[in-house]
């Protein structure tokens, strides 16, 4: 039971808690020709004043008007509703409908839509950003979001269906899918969680995240999140369920799979292989960043067998005058580091620059000639850090970033056996996390050959024929792959 | 009967067995089998090799006979053999012999870390942090577990490549001439090989969970094959790389193989090697466990998620008390007596059993 039936239960008359906000306006007009006297109740924070001067007005001046069933007829706007329900009213006013009564009309209310949108313009993706391609990015408004999905899917196909998620914010929430491709298992599961969500208010899409995550614990995110419209489009073309958060840039993708944090969307409009060779890098700086630091403690604390003679040289000569263990060498770094972008992420743009080539240059060097760090791991650090942020999907390189401090926990412990032994811990996680109760490390383990081509490599377009079988479309074919990739032999003219 | 429907989001594809059986039969074993073999039979220990090879296909076939015949896992073959309770009482035994083997693997491994890395590693911690994580693993359900011994097949192959390095100094001619030794000294060889090819019996364990089985019995073939040929193939390389009187020496013959590897970043890549085999072990300790807290679930009622960590607090417990290299060894040969004669007397004991219930029952 809401606030509201609460008070309707004690007080009759549904008027008095409204009238205690000073931007809820009653007014009444008489009609011209009836002379029958009509109520205006409104929030005139919520509505654009200028519909209702224009448009609403003046036909229900002028023109006759009897019951609230003429307003259908004489008013020019679309979205007019009628409903003897009094406990539609607060949903009606505070979603920026005109509440109408009528003398002669008492039990009935009529609502007409008269909402202002205040809409952030279109802006450039900044997360995920792409030096070519598409340059919208979503806003805050679901209205204007779901209107540029729908742009790029124009088909019936495509199917939205809203949800009011939490008891005060009462924010819109809608579930995207395409009809006949789209396993309608992963939607019901969608849609299950989301009625099932307890919660008062809902501030950004990540709160869905976190509430419609199969295992919460989790240091990976379960959800993909995008700000990109081409990229949901695509995705939902791909037989994947979208979530639309009103008053959230960034939209959800279902379920989804660890690869796919690593697959920038820009991959799909460069050439393939040269895709191909970025997803490899990434893959490569993710693993580096992760290890780089881990390794150079264990061995310096363990195993300088490991290193061979010419290597060891450098390193000696470079912690010859160090202090500190390599574990707290590291750990002093690894901190320094986190230490500079967090700070570089709350400060305002331009002096987050400065604080970056303070940091990076003027702590760097002086740490080194202070003889509390070694300017060999200092080079590793720094690389370790650059590889993080390669991770295209900025949820994921957060979790990249934190994943090195177990490790460098386990190689002080256990040298490259914990190392090893970490890394058996993490396989083990990633194993058992499903998204929407799909396995995460899909298309890897289960292994599916025919979903690898889409995955560390980005395989030509015209390859890409079927959707991926770990989501188990209800049509698995994209295209016609024959037609597709017709060859014609050497020296002929296509056949048409 | 009662039977036990496994739900069809548990089981796993037919071609996921091939990985369940290597990454079992691919063990602690691989590290020191040489030796052992090389004393017996030789420079022709290989040939042992093989004719286990051939034995462990003809077991296959009958295991796969058998479960087809009782329709589920050993203990609906007990059941069908000898009855409810009797079947029920032998399985339970079983849960023992998983036990013993997740002990031997541990504690082999631990020692293998202690002469090679860390003398002062705590054989408790680091076996207590093993069961913990495949308690973890095991609590994911028996999809997680093959996942387990998938990626404990896939990441560490590129060892396989390593033994390239030693080309360089092999010489071929030492393994002439051929069938020099007995039969009985390869037959014994053979007999000594058990315990590193010991792994295959758990299709009995595993067969309903997969999907469609009659499938998964190529892969199961093919998975026998490859341990074969590559155990054969290490084999060929020691013997040619090691003298005979070295070999006879060399405890781990295939970690002193890897000293010679040299990379530009990597002087002694063996430290390398024994941590990349936590990965090659923990699926043989995640399927083990599984197994033994399944079957003692079908055997007692006691919930499989208790049942996980009794057995994990018991093989911590035990191998806390294994101090030293001769306790162990005494237990190694004890355990291939007892595996021996598991998966190569008793499991063919069953099926003529099984099939002569087969023709009982017909009539």
């Amino acid at each position: 039971m809401s606030i509201w039936d609460k008070f309707k239960k004690n007080n009759n008359d549904w008027q008095t808690l409204l009238k205690q906000s000073t931007d809820y306006q009653s007014t009444y007009y008489i009609n011209t020709k009836t002379n029958n006297r009509f109520d205006f109740h409104f929030f005139s924070t919520l509505i654009d004043e200028q519909i209702v001067q224009e448009s609403a007005l003046p036909a229900l001046l002028n023109e006759e008007l009897h019951t609230l069933d003429d307003i259908k007829k004489i008013v020019p706007i679309a979205d007019v509703q009628i409903s003897k329900d009094p406990s539609d009213i607060e949903q009606k006013i505070f979603n920026g409908y005109v509440l109408i009564t009528l003398d002669s009309d008492k039990n009935r209310y009529g609502f007409i839509a008269a909402q202002k949108e205040i809409v952030r313009g279109l802006s450039q993706p900044e997360i995920e950003f792409s030096v070519i391609g598409p340059k919208e990015a979503f806003v805050e408004s679901i209205g204007q979001n779901l209107n540029l999905i729908r742009k790029r899917l124009p088909i019936k196909e495509l199917i939205s269906e809203e949800f009011t998620v939490g008891s005060l914010s009462k924010t819109r929430v809608a579930v995207l899918h395409i009809e006949g491709i789209t396993n309608s298992e992963n939607v019901e599961t969608v849609k299950q969680r989301l009625t099932n969500i307890e919660i008062d208010s809902i501030s950004d899409s990540s709160y869905i995240v976190e509430l419609l995550s199969d295992n919460s614990n989790s240091l990976f995110p379960q959800l993909l999140d995008t700000e990109r419209p081409d990229r949901v489009a695509a995705i939902l073309s791909e037989g994947k369920v979208a979530i639309v958060v009103d008053g959230s840039p960034h939209v959800l993708i279902a379920p989804t799979t660890l690869i796919e944090f690593f697959s920038a969307f820009e991959d799909y409009f460069l050439n393939w292989i040269v895709a191909s060779f970025f997803r490899l890098v990434r893959v490569f700086a993710v693993i580096f960043s992760i290890l780089v630091t881990p390794i150079y403690v264990a061995a310096l604390t363990y195993h300088f067998e490991l290193i061979p003679s010419d290597l060891l040289g450098t390193l000696v000569t470079s912690r010859r005058a160090i202090p500190l263990p390599p574990i707290l060498e590291a750990l002093f770094l690894e901190l320094t580091i986190e230490l500079l972008r967090e700070a570089g992420a709350r400060l305002p743009t331009k002096v987050g620059q400065t604080i970056g080539i303070v940091g990076g240059i003027v702590i760097g060097t002086a740490s080194v000639e202070a003889g509390l760090t070694s300017n060999v791991l200092l080079i590793f650090v720094a690389l370790g850090a650059l590889g993080s942020f390669t991770t295209p999907v900025y949820k994921m390189s957060n979790t990249i970033r934190l994943l090195r401090f177990p490790f460098l926990l386990f190689a002080q412990l256990w040298g490259v056996l914990g190392i090893v032994f970490c890394f058996c811990i993490l396989t083990a996680h990633l194993l058992r996390l499903t998204s929407l109760g799909r396995p995460f490390l899909a298309p890897i383990y289960p292994l599916r050959i025919k979903d690898m081509k889409d995955s560390i490599i980005r395989s030509p377009l015209q390859d890409m024929s079927s959707r991926p079988t770990v989501l188990r479309t209800q049509n698995p074919k994209r295209f016609n792959k024959k037609k597709a990739k017709k060859v014609n032999d050497i020296d002929e003219e296509s056949a048409k | 009967m009662e039977s036990h429907v496994v739900p069809d989001s548990a089981k796993i594809s037919p071609f996921l067995v091939y990985y369940v059986i290597i990454s079992l039969q691919v063990g602690i074993g691989v590290l020191s089998y040489q030796r052992i073999l090389a004393k017996q039979a030789g420079h022709d220990g290989w040939i042992s090799i093989v004719i286990i090879g051939i034995v462990i296909h003809i077991i296959m076939w009958m295991m796969f006979k058998m479960a087809e015949t009782a329709e589920g896992d050993i203990i609906s073959v007990h059941q069908y053999v000898i009855g409810n309770m009797a079947g029920k009482v032998v399985s339970f035994l079983l849960v023992f012999y998983f036990m013993l083997y997740i002990i031997i693997v541990l504690l082999n491994f631990i020692e293998v870390i202690q002469i090679w890395m860390f003398p002062d590693l705590s054989t408790f911690w680091f076996s207590l942090a093993l069961m913990i994580l495949s308690t973890y693993l095991v609590f994911g359900g028996f999809r997680t577990v093959v996942g387990s011994s998938f990626f404990g097949l896939v990441l560490p192959a590129y060892l396989v490549l390593t033994f390239v390095f030693t080309f360089r100094y092999t010489d071929f001619t030492q393994l002439l001439p051929i069938a020099e030794h007995s039969i009985t000294d390869l037959l014994k060889g053979s007999y000594y090989m058990s315990l590193t090819v010991v792994g295959f019996e758990i299709l009995l364990f595993v067969y309903p969970f997969i999907k469609e089985p009659k499938k998964s019995k190529k892969w199961a073939h093919l998975a026998v094959l490859t341990t074969t040929v590559f155990y054969t193939l290490l084999a060929l390389i020691s013997f040619a790389y090691f003298s005979e009187a070295q070999l006879q020496k060399t405890i781990w013959g295939t970690l002193s193989m890897w000293q010679i590897v040299q990379l530009p970043f990597v002087e002694r890549f063996e430290y390398i090697g024994v941590a990349n085999w936590i990965l090659i072990l923990l699926p043989n300790i995640v399927i083990s466990l599984w197994v033994a807290s399944r079957l003692l679930k079908r055997t007692t009622k006691l919930r499989q998620r208790k049942g996980t960590i009794l057995i994990s607090v018991i093989v911590v417990i035990v191998v806390k008390f294994f101090d030293t290299g001769q306790e162990i060894q005494a237990l190694n040969d004890l355990t291939e007596k007892i595996i021996f004669g598991f998966a190569f007397v008793y499991i063919p004991l069953l099926f003529f059993a099984t099939m002569i219930t087969k023709r009982v029952k017909k009539r």
